[in-house]
């Protein structure tokens, strides 16, 4: 299998994000919008919740845990309600520690250590169920928390995976559709890239786009919010780290993307490297470059490792930085809002709540860094694909095209010229005609222009000059589904599917019964083929048919022509050399093939052009000779001479 | 445990590295520690209003001092133990590749290029994985994890065992959820190969589907395929998307126990507000190590079934090697004789030659032609040992190459194979690679030579030219032309060229007939060649057919036989005069 590994397309960096581009996948993410903003709002939900907990820690230290914060006084105190009898009770039992105000007591809460073990829990009873409900609603939140991050991830993935399963047909779709030219000019191996591994980074893109944008920004800002909602002096306080972290983020950020680039084209590098000298293995061991080979490569293994060191290096200054920053926030809370407790501006579990927000705060910065380098990856690669879904490069298809399906009867060449590279003609001025039913063979050297008369015909390229008449119409007009419809190619190394025998033969065009299929099967004298197969016509055909050999794989190219049926045959004959036993199975398929059917026919044997009803013998591109082999060879030129040294 | 000798070196060598690594490490795990301690301090002066503006002050510098030296700290481990493990990924990967570049041919005819790749990729990083943050996290799950456990201990032994109560579940759920991903995630793989291979039969199979009008249908396979990548994204998703969300539930189902009995404790005064408000901040740290015990038995398993692998590529030993008693050799004659040379692979497959016999002398030419499948690239291949025969010997000067040292055997021959394979590199580079040191007046000589000066002048940047991957840039002549040139700037005693012009145009090709003539009598040729007109002018010229020489003498001798050279002689004589005219 060809693989390409992206080495030259890593050279270009493709912008972090690139609004244009976001736009024209916006079309794909339509059809999705409910799940997306569904997912949307269960993050909201999510941030919500997870901003719930520390708040619910603040609320049970000041209310339960920790009363009494917000007394002016030097002293924390207890206010214990009397109206409760059992609380009275003990307030009764220790009166000499509590200060009695009409309904309340009040007790330093250093002297709550004298009270015994069990008063205390006794005077503290609401405090115990207060902290005990708080524990309740916060594992609900969790628990919540939990199912809802669930269910955001799997639609988040499902929605992806679909965009991308839609784009990736659609991508499919476009470049089948494109011109024999584009397949020659882009390898198969770039062009499988673009369906699987591009659309593929692009799926990164959208998960963590969407997470990136919903999740870390609505945490970050809903942290801010709250923070300034507790306390915003405090608040404001904490915020002077921000600009040291936004300057770190960014900074790093750049590096990080530097680092990952590298790494990535050194990697790329190696692979290719490797892959390169393990197909060129024979002609190293040969010249005995081994050694130089293998230099080259250490050098450019150690160019990845330092690559990999300076990766190492940015994130071990970029991870205890944003660490440090985040410490030093902590000491600012501490500092800041230890004096406001002290001076009761600030309760001790806002305090508590403030520390726990700066924790969850710092989080997301940490992996700015990694999301920057997936977003980067994702632009270049759908700044590729877009690229190919812009080229329109196919043969164009007359518009008033009509649909209704036409027979094919004659065939006509009107001083045709074709070249596939500029200024290097193939063919030259060429015409013919093939009535209907009739049988033509093309023949001539190699090079000389029998191959490209097919692709013209079928449609895979267009003639430069003069004109190709199907039952009288040009067929630049015809709806090339339908003149192909009528047709069937029998290509010299003809393509295997790596499906069943069945599915290779009827394609997956129309249901065809058991007889039909016999019929098929006698016609293409394919009946020894597939007994020998061990699941016979549901076997599986692995790798292009390599388990068959070239003779059987003719022999399946013929069983498939006749299986549609076709009016008119277009035979390129094998050139290799095939094993005798196959040899009057051919024979014999090819005479069925073309029994009273419309027939051209490229010979690369004298023998099989002998029997047609025309002969036509290139050269350079030009028909130089035609009639039939009675004809030709009465006039004893070229084709005479050919079959003198040949017979 | 065998295949730690692959990994031990890198152990030894960088021990001083993995020593400060780890003890930077412990170091920062004990740091983290004492950030809990402080905030206790603080949130119980606080709630005694105790905390004087001084008192907080040195608390904050405190946590500030414990950030700065915790930030020289993580910097330390990161660098030797991250490091460390890039360095064994750079040794590990140099040791394959060298290795794989020893083997014979026919380690590749059994062994797909993908798997190779896969070894080079995946098995390296997964070593690399276990190496760094395997290390890592094994460290961290048992220093940080016993030391916070005891932190938390020494506040409240009750608290703390109530705490962990969701441990065990974190510690297996990582290991099983760990492994189970790995699987499935093989299986995502395994469909997106399946996906890849499903695209390019079809992309390489364009016209058949085009002129079969499949296309319709092919698009429903393909998103079929595409359907069935979905659903295994999906199912590896159901696992990845719970995981976390799992793992973090679990930990704070930690932190509900801890708020609802701490703060009981600290209601009673059992514990004080600043322990329960420590203690928040140890199960925080606890969450990490636990995972990681999980992860790192699964990291480690992996990384090791990876080294197995890699270990058994390097215990392959070539085939094609150096008999003990190998010769040297400095420079041949060029005296080559075939005697009685069998050969078929796999050995257990069809001949591929029989009894093949002769004889070439110094600064001879050798042409061999016959039908396709006949035998002629297997004969040159014998020569510098790319297989080795089946029975019968070949002789170099006298001497069985079996005998001869393989660098030294090779030294003696320049070699075109019939496909021309070039480097991804310049067009300068590819013929330079023929001869190590050649200078640019060689390469000229040998460009002008294989008919190629004029055409790479054409181009914009003449030698320079990159050739993109496998010469693809290129037409087929072109290559062909460059790995002849390549061929011919080695100077060796024996020339081998099999199906030197088989694309390149008549007139180009005679003129390189002409200078391989000129080279005649200077060093022993072989040509293999479809053409005849290039073997025309040889001293010998053998027919091979399924194996056997049929035919064998020089041209006039051949053409007198009337047999399968001389037919074929005219055909293409015929042709040629058309393509000449």
């Amino acid at each position: 299998m060809h693989v390409d590994y992206g080495y030259f397309e890593e050279q270009q960096l493709g912008k972090p994000y690139d609004i244009r581009l976001m736009r024209r996948m916006l079309p794909f993410a339509t059809p999705y919008r409910g799940l997306l903003s569904f997912s949307v709002f269960l993050v909201i939900l999510i941030t919500v919740l997870d901003l719930a907990l520390p708040y619910l820690t603040k609320i049970a230290i000041d209310q339960y845990i920790v009363p009494g914060g917000s007394q002016k006084s030097a002293v924390r105190h207890l206010v214990a309600d009397l109206k409760d009898e059992k609380i009275s009770a003990v307030v009764e039992k220790y009166s000499g520690l509590f200060e009695i105000q009409a309904d309340e007591a009040r007790i330093e809460l250093t002297d709550l250590e004298k009270i015994s073990f069990k008063d205390r829990l006794a005077l503290r009873k609401n405090d115990l169920i207060g902290v005990t409900r708080m524990a309740g609603i916060f594992l609900l939140c969790v628990t919540l928390s939990f199912a809802l991050n669930f269910l955001q991830v799997w639609i988040m993935e499902y929605a992806g995976q679909k965009i991308m399963h839609d784009l990736r047909v659609r991508l499919y779709t476009h470049i089948q559709d494109l011109s024999s030219a584009f397949f020659t000019r882009n390898p198969v191996g770039r062009l499988v890239t673009r369906v699987t591994s591009d659309v593929q980074n692009m799926h990164e893109l959208f998960t963590s786009v969407i997470t990136f944008v919903f999740q870390d920004v609505f945490l970050l800002v809903g942290i801010s919010i709250v923070l300034l909602a507790l306390h915003w002096q405090l608040a404001l306080v904490t915020f002077t780290v921000i600009p040291a972290v936004a300057l770190a983020s960014v900074y790093f950020a750049s590096q990080a993307r530097e680092a990952f680039r590298t790494l990535r084209i050194k990697i790329a590098e190696i692979n290719t490297r490797f892959a390169e000298t393990i197909g060129g293995i024979s002609i190293i061991q040969l010249f005995r470059r081994g050694p130089d080979n293998l230099r080259d490569f250490e050098t450019l293994n150690h160019e990845h490792y330092l690559a990999g060191m300076r990766q190492i290096h940015v994130f071990a200054l970029f991870m205890p930085v944003v660490e440090l920053l985040g410490t030093v926030a902590m000491a600012l809370v501490i500092y800041y809002g230890g004096s406001g407790v002290v001076s009761g501006h600030i309760t001790l579990g806002e305090l508590v709540a403030f520390l726990s927000y700066m924790k969850m705060f710092f989080t997301p910065i940490r992996d700015i860094a990694e999301k920057y380098n997936i977003m980067q990856n994702a632009m270049a690669s759908a700044e590729r694909i877009f690229l190919i879904l812009d080229s329109g490069e196919r043969i164009p298809v007359a518009s008033d095209g009509s649909t209704d399906p036409e027979h094919i009867s004659d065939i006509v060449f009107e001083n045709v010229c074709f070249s596939y590279v500029p200024a290097e003609p193939v063919l030259k001025d060429v015409s013919f005609r093939v009535h209907a039913g009739k049988t033509l063979a093309l023949v001539g050297p190699t090079g000389s222009g029998k191959s490209s008369v097919i692709h013209l015909l079928i449609r895979f390229y267009a003639p430069d000059q003069g004109r190709i008449l199907i039952s009288g119409k040009d067929i630049s007009a015809w709806n090339p589904e339908n003149l192909r419809a009528g047709m069937a190619l029998v290509a010299q190394d003809p393509f295997i599917f790596s499906a069943t025998v069945r599915e290779n033969i009827v394609g997956g065009n129309g249901e065809i019964g058991d007889e039909q299929m016999e019929r098929i099967i006698d016609a293409a004298c394919c009946r020894n083929l597939i007994r020998r197969l061990p699941k016979g016509l549901d076997t599986v055909l692995s790798e292009g048919g390599s388990s068959l050999s070239s003779g059987e794989r003719q022999l399946m190219a013929m069983a498939r022509a006749i299986a549609r049926d076709p009016e008119l045959i277009i035979l390129d004959e094998a050139t290799s050399y095939i094993d005798s036993g196959t040899e009057q199975d051919i024979q014999q398929a090819m005479a069925n093939l073309m029994k009273g059917r419309t027939s051209i026919l490229v010979a690369h044997r004298l023998a099989t052009a002998r029997s047609a009803d025309r002969i036509l013998v290139l050269r350079d591109g030009r028909i130089v000779e035609s009639g039939t082999h009675g004809e030709l060879m009465a006039r004893k030129e070229f084709y005479w001479r050919l079959n003198q040294v040949q017979g | 445990m065998k295949s730690l000798s692959l990994i031990l070196p890198y152990f030894v060598e960088q021990r001083l590295q993995i020593f400060c690594g780890i003890f930077c490490l412990i170091a920062v795990d004990f740091l983290q520690l004492f950030i809990p301690r402080i905030l206790k301090r603080a949130v119980d002066d606080l709630t005694l209003f105790a905390a004087g503006a001084s008192v907080l002050m040195r608390y904050a510098l405190y946590l500030a001092a414990i950030a700065l030296l915790m930030s020289v700290f993580r910097y330390g481990w990161r660098r030797c133990l991250i490091g460390f493990s890039r360095r064994v990924e750079e040794g590990l990967r140099n040791q394959l590749f060298s290795h794989v570049q020893h083997l014979s041919a026919e380690y590749f005819q059994e062994v797909k290029t993908g798997d190779l790749m896969a070894h080079a990729t995946n098995d390296i990083q997964n070593v690399r994985m276990a190496m760094g943050m395997g290390l890592v996290a094994l460290t961290d799950a048992v220093v940080l994890g016993t030391a916070a456990v005891g932190f938390m201990a020494f506040i409240n032994v009750r608290l703390t065992l109530f705490a962990l109560i969701p441990a065990p579940f974190i510690i297996f759920g990582t290991r099983i959820f760990s492994r189970k991903m790995h699987r499935r995630y093989l299986g995502v793989q395994q469909e997106f190969s399946n996906m890849t291979e499903a695209v390019r039969e079809r992309f390489a199979g364009i016209r058949i589907i085009k002129a079969y009008n499949r296309k319709a249908d092919e698009i429903r396979r393909i998103s079929e395929i595409s359907r069935s990548y979905v659903k295994s994204n999906m199912n590896l998703v159901r696992l990845t998307g719970s995981f976390f969300p799992l793992m973090m539930f679990f930990s704070n189902l930690s932190l509900a126990l801890v708020f609802f009995l701490g703060g009981r404790q600290t209601i009673s005064l059992e514990i004080s507000p600043g322990d329960f408000v420590a203690f928040i901040s140890y199960i925080g740290l606890l969450t990490w190590p636990m995972m990681a015990i999980g992860w790192v038995t699964n990291l480690i398993q992996r990384g090791r079934a990876s080294m197995d692998r890699l270990q058994i590529i390097s215990q392959t030993r070539p085939k094609i090697a150096d008999a003990p008693d190998a010769l040297s050799f400095q420079k041949a004659e060029g005296r080559i004789r075939f005697d009685g040379v069998c050969f078929s692979y796999p050995p257990s497959g069809p001949k591929a030659l029989r009894d093949v016999d002769f004889l070439l002398k110094p600064g001879e030419i050798l042409g061999i032609v016959g039908p396709p499948g006949s035998g002629k690239t297997s004969l040159v291949g014998l020569i510098p040992r790319i297989f080795d025969v089946s029975s019968g010997k070949i002789l170099l000067d006298g001497i069985d190459i079996r005998g001869i040292k393989l660098e030294d055997l090779r030294a003696q021959i320049s070699f075109m194979p019939q496909e021309p394979f070039l480097f991804a590199r310049t067009i300068a580079e590819n013929i330079l690679f023929g001869k190590s040191g050649a200078t640019s007046d060689e390469m000229m000589r040998a460009s002008r030579a294989a008919g190629l000066y004029e055409t790479v002048m054409a181009f914009e940047k003449g030698f320079d030219t990159l050739v993109g991957e496998k010469g693809a840039v290129l037409s087929g002549g072109q290559k062909q032309r460059i790995a002849l040139a390549r061929a011919l700037i080695n100077p060796a005693p024996v020339l081998i060229l099999d199906d030197p012009i088989s694309q390149v145009d008549t007139q180009t090709a005679a003129g390189i007939i002409e200078t391989l003539r000129k080279m005649a009598g200077k060093r022993t040729m072989i040509i293999v060649s479809h053409r005849l007109s290039a073997v025309r002018f040889a001293d010998q010229i053998i027919v091979l057919d399924q194996g056997r020489i049929t035919e064998s003498g020089n041209h006039e001798s051949l053409m007198e036989l009337r047999g399968y050279y001389a037919k074929t002689f005219q055909l293409q004589q015929i042709e040629e005069a058309v393509h000449a005219r």
